[in-house]
């Protein structure tokens, strides 16, 4: 009958309880717009109402059934018609029957577990929605409405920095530190880099912030990387001994919470990428991943004054070594006691000395850049984070140019330190590479 | 086909167009802003400024674009700033500015914003202060770097705490305000001196001048630290001077730091300067080979010697010695210390920097211990030293002429000479005279004439033999020959010229004390005698002139001094050795006048046994006459020098006399010349026939022989073969005549001399008439006016010409 159009049929709303009161969050939807959705977080009970207005009051409505859902769920863009539900609450407003008027059901999911935020990505989305649904006989009535849900952290204030020494041999080593491993959202990345040697004439150091999403498992991995933001740190060439400040406020930024293997499904990671450009165009970098997450709201308003600058906090203030004013001064250098540990082993034990020169610029090109920066840089930062000192820099040259696979190289595997060593890939090695 | 634009107007096309961004951008932003639209405002200024970021322009035009831009960013600073005092704050401005993604204009913004905040709560001063010129650090490209961080200068220039002690933590005091200037000062002296190291090396001499011009941005800082005013001398001494040394002395950097040195000195006050000398100076010595240190450590030597001078010298210098023990110095003393150090440390001064530095220091001691001879004894001993060293490096003995260590040399004789205008005071320095030395033929001369010269000026006295001894030491190089002359004759009327000046000199050789004179007579001609015969012939004739006063000065004396006769004698017989050494010098003329001239004092002083003397003298004379002297104006010339000289002389007795004026006729009568003999016969009657000396008539007066000798005269004048001269000889001899008769010569008799003038008138009616003829006439007849006029009013006591005729 309703097929035809003159059958009864209804409309339904969800109504939630606090609607005026709660807040909104901006929530993309999957083509690029912006949408403004009530925000609710973890075990949060939501509840309201579903009104059901019958389109020709008078006549009756028959169901089997008028249910309400909340869903949360997951989906893969190129997997669009599996819908990978991590939640799904049902709650049964009617029993089947006839409707004869407008009604109204309250309903409550209370403080329904919401382990993971909303995102929408290049490759996936995850959304919660409430579905209420009139069961009928061939077509169901269902009506859809999406809510925001942010996931709060809070990490103590004092954290690891993120502290280390990388570099190319004779060629370029710095020394980055930034004060933080975990950054919330708002909150300002301070750090610095020290110049140890530089013998590449640098026009330019940008910070930039990459977004790596990864969907799927096995073979049907995704990768999809974004550049978010792009922060020029320093202009022209130092020299070493030079120490440039860092400092970058992330809440201009379109940024998300980091998430780690959501439901098996997919993850949102952050890299800090600290990229050189020498005047020859060639680009040195290194990632290094940070985590982000959600702060609370309350607990930085009180904090928060807007006409105060906030943070004029600066590294340089815990920070000796950059008043050292000659570049030439070497022994100036404030030298942590790890970090002189390291030069010491470095320079007696003979099979460290050995792993450098394996690891040196002929066995480079052997990886493509994106693999071995991707492998190294993963397999590190784990380490990175638990162990934030500054470790002696490999000195490793991917290569970005096309060069047949070779298997892995037995040194790294062998030596886990050398493994654990950061690198600073710089892709494009060719000409500085003299084994060629 | 394209033309190659030359440099100069690529970088007007490129200046142009980015000035015309900055138009447009700014006027855009000052849209926004009278609309309040304060994002896009700051958006357009982004924008205008993303314009310093280039890299091609120079840094003149860099500096227009600056200065445009700049004044553009005025108005977002003004407007902002009356915001935030209606009240009207912007939120998290400060923050807001920073999410620009290019370093270079979010700087400046930031820089602006602070400006803002700063000014409206005083709270935020401290920790913003600090914190931009940290921010500052991210641009380490020269050129941009230095503007930004020249802009953070000029805005900050008026916030800066100037306070000691803060009212509130925040605030910040003097301490802050120092530490941030120099911070910001040693990163752009950084820059500065990181510009120096890039680009090709063929740039080289372009980069310096760029370099050069971009001084001034570096040097601003310093003058902020001067301008600071609650920096005391201790907050300069322990914070803002090691802040700047240890800079300018790390970075290495030759134009730096003599830049900076300079700057130093010029812009901070002089008691700074007086109470961290010694840091200062040793700073000096550190500074990198090509300084040219000389320059700083003058500059800052005049400066203070300047403010000594004006206060007199009273300035207190104490310096911590080693012990920590505060000890009063004089500025000299430091200074000394310090040059010394320094010459020693930098191998690699030129010496005539060195000398330079001595120099300097000369003027200090001069003008700031004027009472401290031993100070300026010191420099110049110092200057010895290095002069010896000079030589030992180049091998030769003397500094050549011209050099610029020669010259500096000259300069640093020369002080001490037109500073003290007394010669007796360089006397007193014991290495003046011999630095003198260091000096090759010319230099030396040029010294001692102007030595000589200052002796002359200043009208001073040398009054004891050993002032003689050491100033003729002095001016060595004009009583001698020197090993180092040049073999060619020097120019005759220069080197009489010196000699004229030496002996100017000698002149001034005089003491109070007669004894003492005489040793300095000795002493000066034991000096002088080696001078050799062009030398002494200037020289003596003084020394023996200074002898015959003295001899008058004991005539004088004769009183007190019962010697002094003795001591006549003595002076005569050094006068006597002096005069010998001129005519074994193959000097005639000059030794016979001499000896005339002593037989002259001689006989007017009239010691015992003066005859004796005075005739030796005579004889010495007339021997020399006879030995030396050949050609027969000068023989003229010296028999009648004789001839007067003996008439002068009245202490002969006959014994003497009788061989003296009989040699003298002889030697009249042998003269090769008719007229010359003529003369000098007539001459002779004046040795035979003395006018009266206080009434009494000279015992030896013979009056036939001398109307002998006019009776020759005029024989021999008869002989000449020119009418016109014989008449002038007879002329002259009517004089003559006319005057011993007056004289008392009886046997001059009226017919004699009116022969003669009958003679005359014959001889002068046979000439023709010519001015020579008419200059005869003339004298004849004044001499016959005389004769007239004597006829006339007769004189009692001389003898008249009664029976003279005169038509």
């Amino acid at each position: 009958m309703s097929f035809f159009g003159f059958g009864q049929t209804a409309d339904i709303e969800i109504v939630f309880d606090d609607a005026d009161k709660r807040k909104v969050a901006e929530v993309k939807t999957d083509d690029g717009k912006k949408e403004k959705l009530l925000l609710y977080y973890d075990g949060e009970t939501v509840s309201g109402r579903v009104n059901v207005t019958l389109r020709k009051p008078g006549s009756k409505l028959e169901h089997q059934g008028i249910k309400v859902e909340l869903i949360g769920q997951i989906e893969l863009f190129y997997d669009r018609g599996n819908h990978h539900e991590f939640i799904s609450l049902v709650k049964e407003l009617a029993r089947p029957g006839d409707l004869l008027q407008h009604t109204s059901y309250p309903f409550e999911f209370s403080n329904v577990e919401k382990p993971y935020e909303v995102y929408t990505g290049a490759n996936v989305r995850l959304r919660y929605f409430l579905r209420a649904t009139i069961v009928r006989r061939l077509t169901d009535i269902v009506k859809e409405v999406d809510i925001a849900v942010h996931t709060l952290c809070s990490y103590p204030d004092v954290l690891n920095s993120i502290k280390m020494e990388v570099g190319i041999e004779d060629c370029l080593h710095i020394e980055f530190e930034y004060n933080k491993s975990k950054y919330h959202l708002k909150d300002v990345i301070v750090g610095k880099i020290y110049f140890l040697l530089v013998r590449i004439k640098i026009k330019h150091m940008e910070i930039s912030i990459i977004k790596r999403e990864t969907t799927g498992s096995g073979p049907n991995t995704f990768t999809e990387n974004e550049t978010v933001a792009k922060y020029e740190i320093m202009d022209g060439a130092p020299v070493r001994g030079e120490s440039i400040p860092i400092r970058v406020f992330l809440a201009g930024y379109d940024l998300t919470p980091t998430m780690r293997d959501i439901n098996n499904k997919f993850s949102v990671r952050y890299y800090l990428n600290l990229v050189l450009m020498d005047t020859e165009d060639r680009r040195y970098f290194k990632q290094q991943e940070v985590t982000l997450w959600r702060k609370s709201d309350k607990s930085r308003l009180p904090l928060h004054n807007p006409h105060h600058p906030q943070i004029l906090s600066h590294p340089s203030n815990s920070m000796p070594r950059q008043l050292s004013a000659s570049s030439e001064d070497n022994s100036a250098r404030g030298i942590s006691p790890s970090h002189a540990e390291n030069i010491i082993q470095r320079s007696v034990s003979p099979s460290m000395a050995d792993g450098d020169k394996q690891n040196g610029p002929s066995e480079m090109e052997q990886d493509t850049t994106e693999v071995i920066t991707d492998k190294l840089s993963n397999s590190h930062i784990e380490n990175e984070v638990e162990v934030p000192v500054a470790t002696v820099k490999p000195l490793e040259k991917p290569v970005l140019t096309e060069k047949p696979q070779v298997a892995e190289k037995p040194q790294i595997a062998e030596k886990p330190q050398i493994a654990e060593k950061p690198v600073l890939s710089r892709p494009e090695s060719v000409e500085a590479t003299p084994s060629q | 086909m394209t033309n190659q634009a030359s440099p100069v107007e690529e970088q007007e096309k490129l200046l142009e167009e980015a000035l015309n961004v900055v138009k447009v951008q700014a006027f855009q932003m000052k849209r926004c802003l009278d609309k309040s639209k304060l994002m896009d405002a700051l958006k357009h200024a982004s924008t205008m400024l993303g314009e310093l970021r280039t890299s091609l322009l120079s840094p003149k035009s860099y500096y227009e674009l600056y200065m445009a831009i700049t004044d553009e960013l005025r108005h977002l600073e003004l407007y902002l700033l009356e915001e935030f005092q209606k009240g009207r704050k912007v939120a998290d401005l400060y923050e807001l500015v920073q999410y620009a993604g290019n370093i270079v204009p979010r700087l400046y913004l930031l820089i602006t914003v602070g400006l803002v905040y700063i000014k409206t709560n005083t709270n935020l001063r401290r920790d913003l202060l600090k914190d931009l010129v940290e921010m500052c650090r991210g641009v380490q490209h020269p050129l941009r770097g230095l503007f930004l961080r020249n802009y953070l200068l000029q805005c900050t220039r008026n916030v800066l705490p100037d306070t000691a002690e803060a009212q509130n933590e925040n605030e910040g005091t003097v301490k802050d305000a120092i530490d941030f200037v120099l911070m910001n000062f040693a990163e752009m002296n950084k820059l500065w001196v990181r510009m120096q190291h890039q680009g090709h090396s063929r740039d080289k001499e372009r980069r310096e001048r760029e370099r050069s011009e971009l001084r001034i941005l570096v040097g601003t800082n310093l003058v902020r630290l001067s301008q600071l005013e609650s920096v005391t001398v201790d907050d300069y001494r322990r914070l803002v001077l090691p802040g700047i040394l240890e800079q300018v002395v790390s970075c290495r950097d030759a134009i730096a730091q003599e830049y900076l040195m300079e700057c130093i000195i010029q812009v901070f006050p002089d008691e700074f300067h007086l109470a961290n000398l010694q840091p200062f100076l040793k700073s000096c010595a550190e500074l990198q080979p090509g300084v040219n240190i000389k320059n700083i450590i003058i500059a800052l030597i005049e400066r203070l010697a300047t403010y000594s001078q004006r206060n007199e010298g009273n300035i207190n210098l104490s310096v911590v010695m080693e012990d920590g023990k505060e000890q009063e110095v004089q500025l000299f003393e430091v200074f000394s210390d310090q040059v010394a150090a320094i010459t020693q440390s930098r191998n690699d001064m030129p010496p005539e920097d060195m000398l330079s530095l001595q120099l300097a220091l000369l003027k200090l001691a001069q003008r700031c211990h004027p009472d401290k001879l031993n100070y300026v004894d010191r420099v110049l001993a110092h200057t010895d030293k290095i002069c010896q060293d000079i030589h030992q490096n180049s091998g030769k003995t003397h500094l050549e002429h011209n050099t610029p260590v020669f010259k500096e040399l000259m300069k640093i004789l020369k002080l001490p000479a037109d500073h003290y205008k007394n010669i007796l005071t360089l006397v007193q320095l014991s290495t003046y005279s011999a630095l003198i030395r260091h000096l090759n033929h010319p230099g030396r001369t040029m010294i001692a004439l102007h030595l000589a010269n200052i002796v002359l000026e200043s009208d001073a006295s040398i009054s004891t033999p050993e002032d003689v001894e050491a100033v003729l030491s002095m001016v060595d190089v004009l009583v001698k020959d020197q090993p180092d002359q040049p073999t060619e004759e020097p120019d005759m009327e220069d080197f009489m010229e010196e000699q004229g000046l030496l002996a100017r000199l000698i002149h001034h050789f005089k003491s109070d004390s007669a004894d003492q004179q005489y040793l300095i007579l000795s002493a000066a001609r034991k000096a002088l005698q080696g001078g050799g015969a062009r030398r002494i012939q200037h020289t003596f004739p003084p020394i023996v002139f200074h002898a015959y006063r003295l001899a008058f000065t004991y005539k004088d004396l004769k009183d007190q001094d019962e010697m002094w006769e003795k001591k006549c004698q003595k002076i005569f017989q050094f006068c006597h050795q002096t005069i010998t050494m001129l005519a074994k010098a193959e000097l005639a003329e000059l030794p016979l006048r001499l000896y005339l001239q002593g037989a002259l004092a001689i006989s007017e002083i009239g010691f015992a046994n003066h005859e004796t003397i005075a005739y030796e003298y005579l004889s010495q004379a007339f021997s020399l006459y006879e030995d030396e002297i050949s050609d027969s104006k000068a023989q003229l010339a010296a028999i009648t020098l004789i001839i007067a000289t003996f008439e002068q002389i009245n202490c002969f007795g006959a014994e003497n006399a009788e061989p003296m004026r009989t040699q003298c006729a002889l030697a009249a009568s042998k003269l090769l010349k008719k007229p010359d003999q003529s003369r000098a016969v007539a001459l002779c009657a004046h040795l035979f026939w003395k006018g009266a000396k206080d009434g009494k008539q000279w015992p030896l007066n013979d009056a036939s022989r001398a109307l002998d000798c006019l009776k020759k005269a005029a024989r021999v004048a008869q002989q000449c073969m020119d009418g016109g001269v014989q008449a002038q000889l007879l002329a002259e001899l009517l004089g003559r005549y006319a005057l011993l008769r007056e004289r008392g010569n009886a046997s001059l008799t009226t017919n004699l001399i009116d022969a003669v003038i009958q003679k005359i008138r014959e001889e002068l009616a046979n000439l023709d008439q010519s001015e020579e003829v008419e200059q005869i006439t003339k004298h004849f007849h004044n001499t016959l006016q005389h004769v007239k006029n004597r006829m006339e009013c007769p004189d009692p006591d001389q003898l008249g010409y009664d029976g003279l005729v005169l038509s």
